[in-house]
């Protein structure tokens, strides 16, 4: 173990500047003071909030056509972070199984044929999501990169506010069975 | 006293790698999920080819008055069923047919699809569709797993029966000939 002067070194080596620690007291002799630093690191934030939209409907699909879901999704993105260790906050939308991006009986819809779209953000037209992961975040063939925000010291505690319109492209997709087409669709936010 | 600053330097030290991991690339946010769900309805329809069937020249007291065939195409995509009908209906039976006010029955017009024989529109309503006395089934086409989507493609004929002794008057005789798909 340390003796107490080593033990003071290390302490520096780790921090900086700032609080005494008291000495070792002896019976008339006042020990060296020594000077530590308190770093307080505030965590990171970054969430996604939903705030409408959450729950999409097709009341009556047709098939060999365009289909849009009637409402956007509303998607809150808000952070608190280090423009130093941050360049980009990125949000992705994906599907888990990109070929199954939706179910109905036993037909399944790929991914490839659901389009996503937010203006304020990089897909400004109908997409498909069917693109790879960013960041380690998405599935391969499954993912949309919905905007990508470079972070700086004027926005490293932000909130934006973006819309993403759906579509489903049955043109020349096989007619479908009558049956509830569902799936999940995944927004998750990463930093770069 | 030396246990006591060690346990603070300890505490300091937790602190600071806390701190340092905790703003960095590759955070990432809690998953959102948007739930998606798109309905497709059952379909079920009837075309025909053309909408006009013409009789040039009618022939009292006789069954040899032919108008002109209509192809048609019925189509459905079903989730449950045990068959397709077609019905032949007029809405008004009395007056299937009308020269002023002078009017063949439904049931001196006759309907049939393929080779089978000639029926009279005199029949009563299937599966909701249809008025009484003045309705013919077309076909009826079972359905079930295998068969909920597909469609078929039939030419009508109808004629009128004036046999054996119904005489009209000179004139047009004009009527409307309504076609409906049921599932039953």
């Amino acid at each position: 173990m340390p003796t107490h002067p080593r033990f003071g070194a290390v302490l520096l080596g780790l921090v900086g500047t700032l609080v005494t620690v008291p000495a070792e007291a002896q019976a008339g002799r006042l020990a060296q003071a020594q000077v530590l630093s308190l770093v307080l690191a505030a965590p990171s934030v970054l969430g996604v909030t939903i705030t409408s939209g959450a729950s999409q409907s097709i009341a009556s699909l047709t098939d060999n056509a365009v289909n849009g879901f009637p409402s956007p999704v509303t998607i809150l993105t808000n952070w608190n972070l280090n423009p130093g260790q941050t360049a980009r906050v990125n949000l992705v939308a994906y599907f888990t199984t990109p070929s199954q991006a939706l179910v109905g009986g036993a037909t399944q819809i790929p991914s490839s044929r659901v389009l996503g779209r937010v203006t304020t953000g990089l897909p400004v037209t109908f997409t498909a999501i069917s693109q790879g992961p960013v960041g380690g975040i998405g599935t391969a063939g499954g993912s949309l990169q919905l905007f990508s925000q470079a972070i700086s010291g004027t926005n490293k505690v932000a909130t934006r506010t973006d819309n993403l319109d759906l579509q489903l492209d049955l043109v020349g997709f096989p007619t479908l069975d009558p049956e509830n087409y569902t799936g999940t669709l995944t927004l998750q936010a990463v930093t770069q | 006293m030396l246990l006591v600053t060690r346990g603070i330097a300890g505490a300091l030290a937790l602190t600071l790698a806390a701190g340092t991991a905790s703003a960095q690339v590759g955070l990432t946010s809690s998953p959102a999920t948007v739930g998606l769900t798109a309905t497709k309805a059952s379909t079920l329809s009837v075309l025909p080819l053309i909408n006009t069937a013409t009789l040039a020249s009618i022939t009292d007291s006789s069954s040899a008055n032919v108008f002109s065939p209509v192809t048609l195409t019925t189509a459905w995509n079903l989730k449950a069923g045990s068959s397709v009908d077609l019905v032949g209906w007029f809405a008004t039976p009395t007056q299937a047919l009308a020269n002023g006010s002078d009017f063949i029955p439904s049931s001196q017009v006759e309907g049939r699809v393929g080779a089978t024989a000639y029926a009279p529109f005199s029949n009563g309503a299937t599966g909701g569709v249809g008025v009484a006395n003045g309705s013919l089934v077309l076909f009826s086409q079972a359905v079930g797993a295998g068969t909920f989507k597909s469609s078929r493609s039939d030419q009508l004929d109808v004629r009128l029966n004036l046999a054996p002794s119904t005489s009209t008057i000179a004139g047009d005789y004009t009527g409307t000939l309504n076609l409906e798909a049921v599932v039953q």
